[in-house]
């Protein structure tokens, strides 16, 4: 198994219509008035002040198995059709975490408890965003050097929790991305804290040249 | 090959480089397993095979096939002992295989990781990693340089600065820019140019990401500022899975198509890269030879670089303001956090002054007794980390210069360059080494000149200087030298006099404003006043504290009476929402708004004071409730449900009427009003193993402020204490949330262990994972977001009998 990269400080670009999305806005209908569009904007600008993202990714060999599995070359298997039918056709696989540390958590309480509950779904949805596009970012910068090797990652990626790759599997990469050391604990219910934490799975296939 | 002779080579015409090599190499049997610079090397004939297609289609210059060849990359294969005689082999067969007929550039990319502090390789372990490689190259022959597909502007600088400290060979650099024009690390492409061109790059341009089409547009944007060459050698457009295979789409008569466009944005170098083939370059070359060769803009701008953004500062541009905070001189605290490496308080100055207005911002590190070389190398990363802005290196040590000149990430400018003989001799090699811009100090070894006269022969003596280094006026700021007022009346004529000679003689200026002020009492007036008088004569620059809310109000109207703020747009974007100019309150700030109004828009300070005025008038708090109140949270959570508010709006108005609410309190209380009844009593709670509460507060805040009385257990709560508790508050509801799959199964044990205990409360569920038919398959009702939660609040109270008699 390869090692472990990890990558701190990074600021990736997201697109900040996703932390509306999140929140509920919908374009053309919903009026957010100057006032707001100024709150959005400065708890936008403080969650990224805040997120200080710790990214970890590892390659492994896989194989797919045909009852929807996926055998990890450590010998862990991991379970979930869907996840299992994306990595269809790869033989190597990339295991990813994005995390954006305690300070952002620590402050959503702080506003929920100073009476600001606002700001704190706000900062709570522009953490969130900003966790994911860390992985966006570490599927970008990991295409940069396949593509030399003539090869990519898949267009998705997929994440315990979704559908039937299930949550108790975040064990696993728990253990082979060293979540310890990116500062990620698992509670017995298997969530992660920071709760701004995600892994994910993609897998490499190859660009035909022909 | 020397610099001028590939200067010389953009005259003739537009110059075609090579295609992709990698792809052609797999279909000669290199598997992808393999190092491919070993591969290749131990390939020679496949490798000359692919580059003879190269030069017989046209390119006139090669690639060598060495783009992971630096030490860093082959440690990936174990081959890291091997970079500088793989270098040596593979650029040895390119040039057999250019033959003469083709330029032989060195080529070097990314060793995979990040650079510090990004990553786990130092700025100089990254330096000298490239040159081990550079010597290899360069023993094997190479014609010039070409540093590609980088995504990170510090490796790219650091790949540069290795190059020119082992050559003087022409160098080619180009980066990969993203969707959004900007590279993954988040440099978009005139901070690259700016930033690569002054360090020396012959070319620079873009590779590899995108397809022709998204070059175009990122060409155009580098071409005004573009001193040298730029390069586009894009990808054979995306690649897109076909029939189960990916593959890169865009075939060569497509892909030759947007050569025009390419060259009319500005290109003058063009090649392919991934997913091209001879035949791409072939058709290239023909349609790119009907064009004749292209001339760099030259524009003239003073353009100062981070790795984020670059500021243009000229007499034609709004005043720039350079923060004048990260300086410890008069500053205890600033001087504490720099002995105690306090970085944060160096990161916090840096937001503060970027929010007040400042474009760039000043960082010295002259703390006596303090290491100043470490300190502004830290005050530096620290800076460059907060905020986006372009950096002004303020030391007169060349030490501490050159270590934050070598790890800063763009094109900072020193401050200064004085007429002293040691300065010219020290810091101005430093400036050009390193191509920052320069504030140019008109003092030299005879001291501090108090003419105008003497200070502008100092200014073309350092400026002659500069020319032989490759300097122009555009790369410096004349400071117009401030000095106190209180010393000499006639210092600030003098000041004014050079910035007058130095916009008749085309150089930029900069002045420290503070200065001027110096042993006078109430000095911001002495120094607005001074700033306004040095805008007439058209400074372009000034370094003062951009937190004073009366300099900055002073140098956005000079903009405008000067012309430098367009149409005064900027000027009206800042101040037609702001106080008027009588210091009152704008006329729509005046006009009070009701309670219903502010409860609408969310504002819980008015919503207080609208209550209060409200009782005042004699209403009855029974009244304002019902009549203001009721109907405005009833309002906002219509426009909620037609998403004419989303989520924090909602919120807003929650937050507001619990104001009101508090407001009005103490009167119910006396009696002076009708008691309101809650609607019911809800027992809320995340369930045991779950740690994620905010949508669970949320919805018990409206709850309360929808006329509910709420129990709120908190998060990771056992069932059996859900279950006292809601006993002991005789709960008409039991409001559950919970947001894994791992934790929702403890929803139906509750629901079993509320009927076992005979609780006749109704169960209410919501979380992400959640859906309607899971909580009815356990008797529980399902509420999707917080707003629904209140309207099946309600519902299922009115259901029990227990209609709404308050809020």
């Amino acid at each position: 198994m390869e090692d472990i990269r990890i990558l701190k400080h990074i600021r990736p670009s997201y697109d900040k219509n996703l932390i509306l999305s999140r929140l509920g806005y919908k374009r053309g209908v919903t009026d957010l008035g100057d006032d707001f569009k100024q709150l959005l904007d400065n708890t936008v600008k403080l969650a990224e002040e805040l997120c200080a993202l710790i990214l970890a990714y590892r390659t492994v060999d896989i194989e797919v198995k045909p009852d929807g599995t996926v055998r990890l070359e450590d010998g862990t298997v991991l379970s979930g059709k869907a996840m299992a039918s994306m990595l269809s056709g790869a033989d190597r696989a990339v295991l990813m975490a994005s995390t954006a540390g305690p300070r952002v958590m620590e402050e959503i309480r702080k506003l929920m408890e100073d009476g600001r509950p606002s700001e704190a779904v706000i900062l709570d949805a522009a953490a969130s965003e900003i966790t994911d596009a860390g992985l966006d970012f570490l599927m970008n910068y990991i295409n940069t050097f396949l593509r030399r090797q003539g090869k990519m990652l898949t267009k998705h990626r997929f994440s315990p929790g979704y559908g039937d790759f299930g949550l108790e599997q975040q064990v696993h990469f728990a253990r082979l991305l060293d979540a310890e050391r990116l500062g990620i604990c698992l509670t017995e219910t298997c969530m992660l804290i920071p709760e701004k934490s995600v892994f994910a799975i993609a897998g490499i296939t190859e660009i035909k040249s022909d | 090959m020397t610099r001028k002779k590939f200067r010389d080579l953009f005259e003739k015409g537009i110059v075609i480089l090579d295609g992709a090599t990698g792809t052609q190499l797999f279909r000669r049997g290199m598997p992808p397993e393999a190092c491919p610079e070993k591969w290749a090397a131990d390939n020679p004939e496949a490798l000359m095979d692919v580059q003879r297609s190269y030069v017989e289609c046209g390119s006139q210059v090669l690639y060598t096939f060495t783009m992971g060849g630096n030490a860093l990359k082959l440690r990936e294969y174990g081959l890291e002992s091997q970079a500088r005689e793989l270098n040596r082999r593979l650029a040895q067969i390119t040039a057999k295989a250019a033959s003469g007929k083709a330029f032989v550039a060195g080529d070097i990319s990314s060793c995979g990781m990040l650079l510090e502090p990004y990553g786990g390789i130092s700025f100089e372990q990254s330096v000298e990693s490239y040159k081990e490689q550079i010597r290899g190259l360069l023993e094997g022959g190479v014609d010039l340089f070409v540093i590609e597909t980088m995504m990170d502007i510090q490796e790219t600088r650091a790949a540069l600065i290795a190059v020119r400290e082992l050559c003087d060979l022409p160098v080619m650099v180009t980066m990969t820019f993203e969707e959004g024009m900007k590279t993954l690390m988040g440099t978009d492409p005139v901070s690259a140019l700016v930033t690569l061109q002054s360090l020396g790059a012959d070319a620079v341009g873009c590779n590899c990401s995108s397809g022709p089409a998204e070059m175009v547009e990122i060409i155009k944007a580098m071409r005004p500022y573009a001193k040298v060459p730029l390069i586009a050698k894009p990808n054979a457009g995306k690649p897109r899975l076909v029939n189960g295979n990916t593959v890169f789409e865009m075939d060569a008569d497509t892909f030759c198509s947007y050569v025009p466009a390419l060259i009319e944005a500005g290109a003058s170098a063009l090649g392919g890269c991934c997913g091209t083939a001879p035949e791409y370059i072939k058709k290239v070359r023909e349609t790119a030879a009907k064009y004749p060769a292209l001339k760099p803009e030259q524009g003239k701008y003073s353009l100062a670089s981070s790795g984020r953004m670059t500021v243009r500062m000229g007499w034609d541009r709004p005043l720039t303001v350079i923060g004048e905070r990260l300086n410890p001189t008069g500053k205890k605290f600033l001087r504490e956090a720099l002995v105690n490496n306090d970085m944060d308080k160096v990161a916090q100055l840096a937001r503060e002054q970027m929010d007040a207005g400042a474009e760039l911002l000043d960082v010295n590190a002259g703390v006596p007794g303090l290491d100043e070389r470490k300190t502004l190398v830290n005050m530096v990363q620290a800076a460059v980390d907060a905020v986006p802005l372009p950096l002004c290196l303020d030391s007169s040590s060349p030490e501490a210069l050159e270590a934050a000149l070598r790890i800063y990430p763009g094109r900072a400018v020193i401050n200064s360059v004085s007429g002293e003989t040691v300065k010219m001799e020290s810091i101005l090699p430093l400036a050009a080494k390193y191509g920052a811009m320069f504030i140019l100090l008109p003092i030299d070894d005879g001291g501090v000149p108090e003419t105008a006269e003497e200070r502008i022969e100092i200014i073309n003596k350092v400026y002659n200087a500069a020319v032989s280094l490759g300097f122009s006026k555009e790369d410096i700021l004349v400071d117009g030298l401030v000095m106190a007022v209180a010393t000499g009346s006639r210092f600030a004529a003098e000041t004014l006099k050079v910035l007058e000679w130095c916009g008749k003689n085309g150089f930029n200026t900069v002045i420290g404003l503070s200065n001027v002020s110096f042993g006078l009492p109430a000095r911001e007036n002495i120094n607005s006043a001074f700033l306004a008088m040095a805008a007439a004569y058209g400074l372009s620059a000034a370094i003062l504290n951009p937190n004073s809310r009366q300099l900055m109000d002073i140098k956005r109207a000079c903009d405008v009476l000067k012309g430098r703020d367009r149409d005064a747009g900027e000027y009206i974007r800042l101040y037609s929402s702001r106080q008027n100019g009588t210091g009152q309150d704008d006329r729509r700030s005046l006009e009070k708004r009701t309670a219903y109004e502010a409860i609408l828009k969310g504002m819980s300070g008015e919503a207080a004071d609208a209550v209060m005025a409200e009782l005042e008038k004699g209403l009855s708090p029974k009244l304002i409730i019902e009549e203001s109140l009721i109907p405005a949270i009833r309002k906002v959570g219509t426009l909620y449900e037609e998403k004419k508010y989303f989520l924090p709006q909602l919120i807003k108005g929650a937050e507001a009427m619990q104001k009101a609410m508090e407001v009005l309190a103490p009167y119910l209380e006396k009696g002076s009003g009708t008691p309101v009844r809650k609607k019911g009593t809800v027992v809320m709670a995340t369930v045991k193993g779950d740690i994620h509460d905010i949508g669970k507060n949320i919805v018990a805040l409206l709850l309360r402020n929808y006329g509910f009385e709420v129990v709120d257990l908190g998060k990771d709560v056992p069932a059996d204490r859900i279950i006292r508790a809601a006993k002991d508050n005789n709960a008409d509801i039991i409001g559950l949330s919970a947001l894994m799959t791992t934790t929702m199964t403890e929803m139906p044990k509750i629901a079993r262990m509320a009927s076992d205990a005979g609780i006749r409360a109704k169960i209410m569920v919501g979380g992400a994972v959640l859906d309607r038919e899971y909580a009815e398959s356990f008797g529980a009702c399902y509420a999707k977001d917080a707003y629904s939660a209140v309207k099946l609040a309600e519902s299922l109270v009115n259901d029990g009998n227990k209609g709404p008699s308050g809020p």
